[in-house]
Parts: structure tokens; C-alpha cells; sequence
């Protein structure tokens, strides 16, 4: 080991160093209680010769939580140096945790101001355990930058308001399913925290233009922003936003129901960094909403969402084609009034740039648009065309010319046939199938030798889903591997239930496989093809529900 | 190949190539600001064989890309990725390992100052706060009651989980 005379060379670059800026010691130990004993010397070992910033730049190379605490544990310098990091985002499992933590910042002798260190704060791992007594004091707090309260649905305005009203730093907010908080919080926010960039509340139904308007001219910095299901709001809201908040990037109104055109004009002609902009279910929506806009472009818009949006029609698809060339993902589920001439005419245009296109229930459409489609869209990786029940087999073979294609849904695309299965599947050079969740439900026509073609083609399979397909769910042998049906389900949907995923996929992947090896007699599945289709809606609104998460996984870069 | 000149805190003139020199950021601004140099510039805060492993490691890397100005949050997540010649690059005396991340600060390297603060980040994972002591030669300046203190006030710590499922609003960009 070194002798530490050796390192007084270095005296000189240490004391340097400790000047070079005000050092993040001096301001810890004005956090830290005053000590009453004399600070012994310490040897100069080499570790001792780093300033107080390097140390604390390698605690920063520690993630684990754990290995931070134990640093505070070593020396006061260590602790000086390392506490910081370690509260800076607590993190609890259980709400036992958090509860020793609020202890920690309640305590008025404990050795550090640990209120002053936390600036992120995510709650939800313990969010059904938390209510307004475990969560006021966090009032003490008052760096948050981040706070996360998704599904604290106990929570109510009382502490919220306290805890908003001492966090002025605040730029992330996410209160969504908070449903029991009103105008009252968010005027908090409205009133104090100008640097709010994110805010999120959802399912918060009783916020009104009471507290938006005022949020939106008071947080000019807002750049993403969720108001799903606040149906409540009004145009007010959404002009006032388009007005005052000109860096929005990201847009939310997901069943606010009263938002007409006037709010989607507003929002054209205002903010031109939109990048994502969700209006589904904005049912009163009108062609009017953009056909009337002037016909300049929006070069950054990637992401919109009309799904429910029944009134607009082909004129609209096509305005908004044209303002917006490089529209990624288009949802128009749900736009019934949507033709052939949407596709063949104006969503072809988008070409490469298209990545993901929902037209479940579009079921005018005809295979024609989607043979316009695959030649022009090639990277397409997700499409939705359920419920589109004039597709024929024809319509499946022309998506087998997309050779990105990773999700595809043709529930109760009752037409198609084993025949489409196995030309989608078929890959040239053997290549494999790149398919890795495929809906079916209720396409009835499908026996189990073209699933069968389909499970050994696609690898990368991870979900299948055949609800309604009776000559899968009777199948005792084959819904083994079928994960469980939702608990909401009444007896009928339980019985016709059948989705395979994850390891569900390669268990019948094997089964069948052997199965096949063992006889290699034809599978008989006459008789069974006559069953009336059930109207699913809960499991068909689930599965898109779920398939549009998954769906949304790596839309950006 | 133009060379320049270093002289190290104890006096001796070391000559480098002036592209690997120009690993670091201070030498760097200093060449830009005042031009053509013959005579050596003084490096008052680094010794001879301190700057000589440095510029061994700015050698070996001179062909990096240049480092990202922001790049923290990258660095931050792994301490275990150090590359393996860099790996046997820090296997020196804590003494040497030390000196080098000062020099690496001083000299603005931050790749070398990151992979030296990594290294001593590795020496500290999995071992009690009393081992970290022994290792670092560290006294505990805390009296029982201050640490028991301490280890209450942070006990909530726990391992964290892998943050993909709940995603804080702004994090998805």
C-alpha cells in the first residue's frame, strides 16, 4: 500500500480543485445537523486526495440503490457525497418502504434535510395502498421535478394540493386515474408550477375549463399532455392551449367528447410542432375540422388518432394526407364512412413513411384498397383491418407482400380461408415469417391445418388469438395452452375464449407438431363451421385495446 | 505528424503527438487559443509517470469518436461495461488509479475520467461499508449512534426495479 506521504505532490491540484467551484459539500453540510464533535483527521489514503465532485462522481457510476446506501455508511464524507444521489429518485416495492422514507423526511433531528434531495417521485408501484394521510407529507418536499401518481386513485385534493403547492420546480405531472381530484389541484398547478412540460390526467373527470384555462396560460412550457376522458373540457381548453402553449408536441383528448372542429382548426393553425395528436372518440369531430384548414404542411405530425370519429369521411382522409405526408402511425378505426377511395387515393400516398394503419370496422373497404396499399405502403408493421368482413383471401395474399409486417388483425374477417393463412405465411427463400401477433377471432372458416402452417412459420409468434374459431375452443387438448379468459367475461365468451400467447404459443407449436408427427391422417373438422358469430365486442375492444399498446412499443426511436 | 510538448509537475519534458494530446479538452483549448507552440506546456498538476499512462490510454483511443458533450445518462446506467483493454489499463496501485482520475479531470478526458470512476464504482459493489473502509483505507468519523442513525433514516433503499413499466410523462421521447 502507498505511504501517504507520497501523495502531498497533489496537495496543490486538491485544494485547486475544492476551488474551481463551490464545492456540493458545502451546500450538503448546510442540509446535514449541525456536529457537535471535532471532525478527527483522516490519513491521506488515496481515495481521500479526490475532491468532493469526483467522489460524487463515481457514487454516480452506482445504480443500485443498495450499493448507494451502503456508501453512506462508510464516512461522513462518503454520506456527504452520496446522499444526493441516493435520494434523489426513491424507489419503493412496498408501501412499508415508503413509509420509512416519509419517516426519514418527517424527522426533524434526522442527519440530513432528505426532503430537499428527492426530485423524482414515482408512487405507483404502491399506489393502491396510498391515501391522503401517507401521502401529506410530501408536502414537505419542495424539488420535486417529477412527480407520478398514476392509480393513486385514494388520493383527494387535500394533500395534493399542499404537496403542489410547494413544488414550484415541477415539469412531469402525472395524475391519471385520479379521478376523485377536481379544479382544485390543478388551479394549484395552474398557479405554481410555470415549468410544467408534462402533464397527465387522465380519467380525472371532474377537472373543467375552470382550471385548464388557467393552466394553459400559466404553463407556457407544456410539450405533452394527456386530458383522456376529462370530458368535461371543452373547446375552451383546447383554444387556449392552442393559444398559449406553443411547444406542445404531444395531444391527448381521448373521449372528450365536446371538442368539435373548432378545437382541431385552433390546433392546426397554432401549434406547428405537433407531433402526436389523439382525437379518438372527439365524436362531434366534422370534415369541416380539416378540410378547412389552410393547405400548409406539418412536417413533424407522426402520430393521429381518429378512432370513433364516425362523421368524417374520405375528404378528410385525404386533407389530412396531404397537410401531413409523414404521418407514421393513422388510426381510423371506426371511421365507418371511410371507402376504397381513402386508401387508393390518399393514405397510399403517405408510402414508406406509414408504419401503422388501423381501419377495424372501416367496412366499406374492399381488397382492392388493400392491394393499393401493400404496393405502396411496403414498410407497414401493423395493420388492423378487423371487422372489414368484405376482405377475401385475396386482401390476405396482397399483405403478404409486406415484409416488415410484425402484427396483423383480422377479427371476424369471416371470409378468409386456410388458403390466405398459408400465402401469408410463405416467405420466399424460406425465409422466416416475421408475423409476431396475429388476430383471427372469429374467423370461422380457419381449420387447424392452416394455424398450424401459421405457428411453424412465425417464429417470433408471441400471440394468436382464435376466440370464436370453434374448431380451436372445443378443443380441450388445444385451449390448454390458452391463457386464462378476463374475469369480466360471462359464461358464452368464456367458452369461446381462445388466445395463445407467450409460451401458450410454443406449447401448441409442439403439440401440434407432434400431434401431426403422430398421424399424419388429415385432421377432420367438418361440421362445426356453421356457428353464428357472437358479437364480442369486450373481447374484440380488448384485444385492440392491448394490441394498440403493444403496438405503440418502439413507434418512436 | 505535428508534435508538441508536455512538461509534467516534476520537470520532464514528454513529446506526443499532437492529435492524441488533443484527447484532452484542456490541451486542446489551449493549442486553439494560442496557436503554434515549440516550447513544452507546463502540466503543473500531473507528474511525469501520471502523464505518461494517461497519454498511453489517449494512444490507445485516439481513434474514438469524439465523446458526446451530454452524455451522463448513458454513462450512468452501466459501471460494469468497461472495455476489457481499458480493464487491465486501470489494474494499478489505488495510489495510480486515483492520480489518474484527478489527471483525467484536470486534462477534461472525460472518457478516462468515466472509466476510472467506474472502476472504483466496481470496487465498491457488494462489499459491507466496513470492507469499503478497510479497502479505500477510510476511517469511520461516525460515532455508533450517528450510524445506526443513518442506516435507519436509509433503509427504505431497496434494489429498484428496471424502469420499463412505469414510465414517467416525459421520459417516452
Amino acid at each position: 500500500m502507498s505511504n501517504p506521504d507520497d501523495s502531498y505532490s497533489s496537495i496543490a491540484a486538491l485544494t485547486d480543485f475544492r476551488n474551481m467551484t463551490v464545492s456540493p459539500t458545502e451546500k450538503l453540510v448546510s442540509l446535514r445537523k449541525p456536529h457537535p464533535r471535532q471532525r478527527p483527521q483522516q490519513p491521506l489514503s488515496p481515495v481521500n486526495k479526490l475532491p468532493p465532485e469526483l467522489l460524487i462522481a463515481i457514487f454516480s457510476k452506482i445504480t443500485s440503490l443498495v450499493v448507494l446506501k451502503t456508501c453512506m455508511l462508510v464516512s461522513r464524507q462518503w454520506a456527504d457525497c452520496s446522499v444526493e444521489l441516493l435520494w434523489h429518485r426513491p424507489h419503493f416495492g412496498e408501501f412499508a418502504k415508503y413509509e420509512a422514507m416519509v419517516a426519514a423526511i418527517q424527522d426533524e433531528n434526522a442527519f440530513y434535510r432528505y426532503s430537499q434531495l428527492i426530485k423524482r417521485l414515482n408512487l405507483t408501484p404502491i399506489s393502491a395502498t396510498a391515501n391522503d394521510g401517507s401521502m401529506k407529507p410530501l408536502g414537505l418536499c419542495t424539488k420535486l421535478e417529477r412527480l407520478t401518481l398514476t392509480n393513486c386513485v385514494n388520493l383527494t385534493d387535500s394533500p395534493l394540493m399542499e404537496i403542489l403547492a410547494s413544488n414550484p420546480r415541477i415539469q412531469a405531472l402525472d395524475m391519471s386515474q385520479l379521478y376523485n381530484i377536481s379544479d382544485l389541484s390543478i388551479n394549484v398547478v395552474a398557479q405554481n408550477c410555470p415549468r410544467l412540460q408534462g402533464l397527465n390526467v387522465a380519467g380525472c373527470k371532474r377537472v373543467t375549463d375552470a382550471s385548464m384555462v388557467p393552466l394553459s396560460r400559466n404553463c407556457k412550457f407544456l410539450r405533452r399532455l394527456k386530458l383522456n376522458d376529462c370530458n368535461l373540457l371543452t373547446n375552451s381548453t383546447v383554444i387556449s392551449l392552442a393559444e398559449n402553449c406553443p411547444q406542445l408536441l404531444e395531444v391527448d383528448l381521448h373521449k372528450c367528447h365536446n371538442i368539435t372542429d373548432e378545437s382541431v382548426l385552433h390546433m392546426f393553425n397554432q401549434l406547428r410542432q405537433l407531433r402526436e395528436l389523439h382525437l379518438a372518440y372527439c365524436d362531434l369531430l366534422t370534415d369541416d375540422a380539416f378540410l378547412k384548414l389552410p393547405n400548409r404542411t406539418y412536417e413533424l405530425l407522426r402520430i393521429l388518432d381518429l378512432t370513433g370519429c364516425r362523421l368524417l369521411t374520405d375528404q378528410s382522409v385525404n386533407k389530412i394526407v396531404n397537410i401531413a405526408p409523414r404521418l407514421r402511425n393513422l388510426i381510423l378505426a371506426k371511421c365507418e364512412n371511410i371507402t376504397d377511395r381513402a386508401v387508393t387515393h390518399s393514405i397510399v400516398k403517405l408510402g414508406k413513411n406509414l408504419h401503422y394503419l388501423h381501419l377495424g370496422h372501416c367496412q366499406h373497404l374492399t381488397d382492392r384498397a388493400v392491394q393499393a396499399l401493400v404496393r405502396c405502403c411496403n414498410r407497414i408493421r401493423y395493420i388492423d383491418l378487423a371487422c372489414c368482413t368484405l376482405l377475401t383471401d385475396q386482401a390476405v395474399c396482397h399483405l403478404a407482400g409486406l415484409p416488415k409486417l410484425r402484427r396483423i388483425g383480422l377479427v371476424k374477417c369471416h371470409q378468409i380461408t386456410d388458403f390466405a393463412i398459408q400465402t401469408l405465411v410463405r416467405r420466399t427463400n424460406d425465409a422466416p415469417c416475421p408475423l409476431e401477433r396475429v388476430h383471427l377471432s372469429y374467423c370461422t372458416n380457419l381449420t387447424v391445418n392452416g394455424i398450424h402452417d401459421l405457428i411453424k412459420s412465425c417464429e417470433r409468434l408471441t400471440h394468436l388469438s382464435l376466440t370464436g374459431v370453434d374448431v380451436f375452443y372445443s378443443r380441450k387438448d388445444f385451449t390448454q395452452f390458452c391463457r386464462p379468459p378476463p374475469e369480466e367475461f360471462n359464461e358464452h365468451q368464456r367458452e369461446v375464449f381462445c388466445v395463445f400467447s407467450g409460451s401458450g404459443v410454443d406449447k401448441l407449436r409442439r403439440y401440434l407438431n407432434a400431434q401431426q408427427a403422430a398421424t399424419s391422417a388429415a385432421t377432420d373438422t367438418a361440421g362445426g363451421n356453421h356457428l353464428a358469430y357472437y358479437n364480442d365486442e369486450d373481447d374484440d375492444t380488448q384485444e385492440m385495446e392491448e394490441d394498440g399498446e403493444a403496438g405503440t412499443d418502439g413507434v418512436e426511436d | 505528424m505535428s508534435e508538441i510538448k508536455l512538461l509534467s509537475s516534476d520537470q520532464a519534458t514528454i513529446t506526443v503527438e499532437k492529435s492524441v494530446a488533443e484527447r484532452s479538452i484542456l490541451i486542446k483549448n489551449m493549442l486553439e487559443d494560442v496557436g503554434e507552440v515549440t516550447e513544452a506546456i507546463p502540466i503543473p498538476n500531473v507528474n511525469e509517470n501520471v502523464l505518461k499512462k494517461v497519454i498511453e490510454w489517449c494512444e490507445h483511443h485516439k481513434g474514438d469518436p469524439p465523446a458526446q458533450a451530454d452524455d451522463d445518462s448513458d454513462s450512468r446506467k452501466k459501471s460494469s461495461d468497461i472495455d476489457e483493454w481499458d480493464q487491465k489499463f486501470m489494474q494499478v496501485d489505488q495510489e495510480m488509479l486515483f492520480e489518474i482520475i484527478l489527471a483525467a479531470n484536470y486534462l477534461d478526458i472525460k472518457p478516462l475520467l468515466d472509466v476510472g470512476c467506474k472502476t472504483v464504482a466496481n470496487m465498491i459493489k457488494g462489499k459491507s461499508p466496513e470492507e469499503i473502509r478497510k479497502t479505500f483505507n477510510i476511517q469511520n468519523d461516525f460515532t455508533p449512534d450517528e450510524e445506526e442513525q443513518i442506516r435507519r433514516e436509509n433503509e427504505w433503499a431497496e434494489e429498484s426495479v428496471p424502469r420499463s413499466q412505469p414510465l414517467d410523462i416525459d421520459e417516452a421521447c
